[in-house]
């Protein structure tokens, strides 16, 4: 007894769709990070498993995660940075709140 | 019906072999705590030109044992305002992550946890994971000390592992597998890898004392600043474990990875017809290391924390990425011979010890320029 | 009678693992809980990378996502000062439309997603040589840009955080 790819595919997927409601309902913008964060695992779990599966023998789908390894590194030191200025010209964490782009 | 090692069912034999580990690992980092302890204690002294602990059991040896007895008969203090689950959860994510790695140390030819091909890889990942700890403890503690201790310790530990794990880049490039197994197996006979990659060892050791909060680097427990770091809310036993037991478990960990990547690992005379003589190699080699640490830490003054950050980001990485660079510009020149790379790793080491006092000097002449040129005004003001 | 009962025992686990670590971060009002229990996630993430035969990636995820990118979070969370408040502040005011949303695309892909029903992904053997021969041979490139990519990151955010001269700053604040 082992466990379907479709399984895997499964929890991918809900994991995805939890970040996404994270990023829609949450205010405060370092939990909006990291419900991003969550998003980019689950597509990375998602990636592993048919790459395991349907993959040839060199790993093609594997190397994207490493890919998304370093992009959710770099999003996340950018975007902290972000939040940090912002942070400190007016002290407020919530998206709601940062509107002074606004027309 | 398969039968596994020594006649047993594997289905019995799996879980039994998982509890002799797990028993194995505790018991010699209890142990090995206990007498690091020790050895660090009568090692000062005798440095210092101390006695050390002299009255408890012959030359004191029984010494850390009370001392353990009286952590673990403390009361469990927890001040008020701590922060529940997290003040409990950080001594277990400082500790499990130690006690982790050490399934994959070869303490000889066949005494192994298991033999990972990413042996190496794995070590590095479970010493990243000890930051969280720190910085969950730091948090939880709700005192200045312990997060201003938690927060140099999460930017130290983050800094060090660059030149760290580039430091092993290097010596992965010319052995070729991140197995424990497989780099001690390639140093056999007199040829270890020092002598052919003596600077990644040197940046490998200097950034392992950051890594494990060594002096002249153990600015989180910076006793005169920061009363004791992120440790200051925990004592009796959470005390003990986070400190004593992850803290020597890691300085530990560190000197094995030393010396199976740099030292030849198990191997040494006699060690073909015995293997079992391979353990005895092992460990005197290992606390070769671990001394040279107390050693140092008897000897070096604490550094401050901007000289920490710019001797790593300017120092350490700089001249990890340099070394990488030669290490594999040679061993793609020279596909069949280590002697290149040895000679250029040596080369590298004379201009990295003969480098420092000519930086040495010209940042002491700028920061006297600026002690001159931020003094005038006040100088000028009061005459 | 032999472990194959193990490996789903242990998918198990790991999926209540991460689904519930991941309801964490979304639900919970305090934000420490929540990047912690992020953190778990991550690690049941990478539980599930050794269970597909990915054990590199495994180390690689438990090595970023744990050791960095955690660590970085926390960082942001005790910078920017966050004081308690009513529990519906928490959310946005489009929440009730939003999860009518999420939910009405997540069922459907959650369930198709059961339609993959071919057997589990072939065993590992190690998955290192192979990584590294495709990142560094067909991913060559990509893989540069990507450190580039990496290099303006950490430039961008030593620039957007940095305070201007130490110096300037501590004439401004004896002013």
């Amino acid at each position: 007894m082992t466990v379907p790819l479709g399984a895997y595919v499964a929890v991918s997927a809900v994991l995805f769709f939890i970040g996404c409601a994270g990023v829609l309902v949450r205010r405060n913008a370092v939990v909006i990070l990291m419900c991003v964060e969550l998003m980019l695992n689950a597509a990375n779990l998602a990636l592993v498993a048919f790459s395991r599966k349907y993959g040839s023998i060199d790993e093609r789908g594997s190397v994207f995660v490493v890919f998304v390894f370093v992009i959710a590194a770099a999003e996340v030191a950018v975007g902290l940075a972000i939040i940090l200025s912002a942070y400190r010209n007016r002290p407020v964490v919530d998206v709601d709140q940062i509107h002074q782009m606004k027309g | 019906m398969p039968v596994g090692p020594f006649g047993i069912d594997p289905l019995i034999w799996a879980p039994l072999r998982l509890i002799i580990a797990v028993g194995l690992a505790l018991f010699l980092v209890l142990n090995g705590a206990l007498l690091q302890i020790y050895l660090e204690r009568k090692i000062q002294a005798i440095i210092q030109d101390r006695l050390g602990p002299y009255h408890v059991g012959p030359f004191g040896l029984l010494q850390t044992f009370a001392d353990a007895l009286k952590l673990i008969s403390k009361e469990d203090v927890r001040a008020a305002a701590t922060d529940g689950w997290f003040f409990v959860a950080a001594p277990a994510l400082v500790f499990c992550p130690m006690l982790a790695s050490w399934v994959v140390l070869p303490f000889a030819q066949d005494i192994v946890g298991t033999n990972l091909n990413i042996g190496l890889l794995y070590l590095t990942t479970l010493g990243s994971m000890t930051v969280l700890g720190i910085v969950i403890a730091g948090w939880a503690s709700n005192n200045k000390y312990a997060l201003m201790g938690g927060l140099r310790s999460a930017g130290q530990l983050i800094s060090y592992e660059i030149p760290q794990i580039l430091a092993l880049v290097s010596v992965v490039l010319v052995v070729g597998s991140l197995s424990m197994i497989d780099i001690t197996r390639s140093q056999a006979g007199p040829l270890v890898n020092v002598l052919i990659l003596p600077f990644p060892f040197l940046i490998y050791f200097i950034a392992a004392l950051a890594e494990t909060n060594r002096t002249p680097f153990d600015l989180p427990e910076a006793e005169s600043e920061l009363v004791a770091g992120w440790l200051t809310e925990y004592s009796g036993m959470r005390w003990g474990t986070m400190l004593a037991l992850s803290e020597y478990g890691n300085v530990t960990v560190v000197c094995a990875i030393v010396t199976t990547l740099w030292f030849g690992g198990w191997q040494g005379p006699g060690v073909d017809a015995i293997p079992l003589l391979g353990v005895l190699w092992f460990t005197l080699k290992v606390y070769a290391f671990i001394l040279i640490m107390m050693w140092i830490r008897a000897t070096l003054p604490r550094l401050r924390i901007d000289q920490l950050m710019s001797f790593c980001w300017k120092g350490l990485i700089p001249a990890a990425l340099v070394n990488i660079l030669v290490v594999a510009t040679l061993a793609l020149a020279f596909p069949t011979t280590k002697i290149p790379i040895a000679i250029a790793s040596w080369v590298l080491v004379v201009l990295f010890v003969a480098g420092i006092p000519f930086v040495q000097r010209r940042r002491l002449r700028v920061l006297r320029a600026r002690a001159r040129a931020s003094a005038a005004p006040a100088v000028r003001a009061v005459s | 009678m032999t472990f194959d009962f193990i490996e789903p025992v242990v998918f198990a686990l790991l999926a209540i693992g991460v689904i519930a670590g991941g309801a964490a971060v979304v639900l919970l009002s305090r934000i420490t809980a929540a990047a912690l229990l992020m953190a778990f996630t991550f690690l049941s993430m990478a539980g599930m990378f050794v269970l597909l035969g990915a054990e590199t990636l495994a180390a690689f995820q438990v090595l970023i996502y744990v050791g960095a990118i955690t660590v970085l979070i926390l960082y942001g969370v005790m910078f920017t000062k966050f004081s308690d408040r009513p529990r519906a502040l928490f959310f946005q005011r489009q929440t009730p439309l939003a999860v009518v949303f999420v939910a009405a695309v997540a069922i459907p892909v959650a369930l198709l997603s059961f339609s993959f029903t071919s057997a589990s992904p072939r065993p590992g053997g190690g998955d290192l040589s192979a990584l590294a021969t495709s990142v560094f041979t067909d991913f060559a490139f990509p893989f540069e840009i990507a450190s580039v990519l990496l290099l303006a990151a950490m430039v961008g955010a030593i620039v957007l955080t940095g305070r201007d001269d130490p110096e300037e700053a501590a004439r401004r604040r004896r002013r």
